[in-house]
């Protein structure tokens, strides 16, 4: 697998799991998913970076996919269940919008930690051929989210994007690095300072998860 | 736990917190220049491992706000249970409005 996210150049040492990790979800965003082809999942990853004015915008994806995107990137604060019901209502499919949530945001961690470190974005590779797998789980639970969550789980964030099992994987294998998922996670930083960081990033984007 | 809402100076009783307050704002605003400065300011008074983790952590939650926001999720017992005080103290719920979940 070629290392799209290599971090070798940057002035801090990164952990080559986390430039694994990203780079494993590059390759995964080219292949074909469950609502998207891996042509478009690549629109996507492009058109978020287009957001950030990181990109020409392309005219590849519907309207409603690039609205999507862009509030996603830039606005996620102020997003409603008014504004989610209107993007289903003009035609976008429920879990077309899990896959895409998933796409943008593992976009927005990789892209923030390469120009956090000092590198610039990683480059994308090409798409892998192929049809989606128009997979959706049935083992999810309304909890009054705009969406239905995996039923199991320890907590919402976790059980978000359960209906589409592999956008899930696709993001927490992106998020997972970035705090304590697993039992072993260590960092060179204390529990209270990586709260605090975490709170912080959550008070900037209106967040109050 | 000003620091969260970025109303205060100080640490705020955690090591190097109004640093890593800054870092973190910084690193969500996506302001690379304040970033570069703030890296290097890192490395002297903490270590680039700290700084490089810093970073990681708040590019992390970067993407994460935005699941939680985009899917509307609602807060969870557990996670109500483990952040009350933090809640509380900071005002975060406050950027849950009834209206966000609101179909009309």
């Amino acid at each position: 697998m070629n290392a799209l996210a290599d971090y070798a150049a940057a002035e801090l040492p990164v952990a080559a799991e986390v430039a694994a990790a990203h780079t494993a979800t590059l390759h995964s965003i080219a292949e074909p998913g469950a609502w998207w082809s891996g042509a478009d999942g690549l629109a996507i990853a492009r058109e978020t970076r287009a957001a950030a004015g990181q990109h020409d915008s392309e005219d590849v994806l519907p309207p409603i996919a690039v609205e999507a995107i862009h509030r996603i990137r830039n606005d996620s604060g102020r997003l409603t269940r008014r504004w989610f019901d209107d993007l289903i209502d003009m035609g976008l499919q429920p879990e077309a919008y899990v896959e895409l949530a998933s796409v943008v945001a593992s976009v927005v961690i990789i892209d923030t930690f390469a120009q956090g470190v000092g590198l610039p974005l990683p480059p994308l590779p090409e798409a892998v051929a192929g049809a989606p797998s128009f997979e959706r789980s049935d083992d999810v639970v309304d909890a009054g989210a705009y969406l239905p969550l995996a039923r199991k789980g320890r907590a919402h964030i976790l059980r978000s994007l359960g209906l589409v099992p592999s956008a899930s994987q696709l993001f927490f294998r992106t998020f997972n690095p970035s705090y304590y998922m697993r039992p072993n996670q260590e960092f060179a930083l204390t529990r209270a300072q990586v709260e605090l960081l975490a709170s912080r990033v959550s008070a900037v984007n209106e967040c109050f998860y | 736990m000003a620091l969260v809402t970025g109303t205060a100076a100080g640490d705020g009783n955690v090591a190097h917190g109004g640093y890593l307050a800054k870092l973190a704002e910084a690193v969500a605003r996506w302001r690379w220049d304040d970033v570069a400065a703030l890296r290097t300011v890192g490395v002297e008074r903490m270590s680039a491992a700290q700084v490089r983790d810093a970073i990681l952590v708040a590019a992390g939650f970067n993407g994460i706000t935005r699941i939680a926001d985009a899917i509307g999720i609602r807060l969870d017992t557990r996670t109500e249970q483990a952040s009350t005080a933090l809640r509380t103290e900071t005002g975060i719920d406050g950027f849950a409005p009834e209206r966000k979940w609101a179909a009309v």
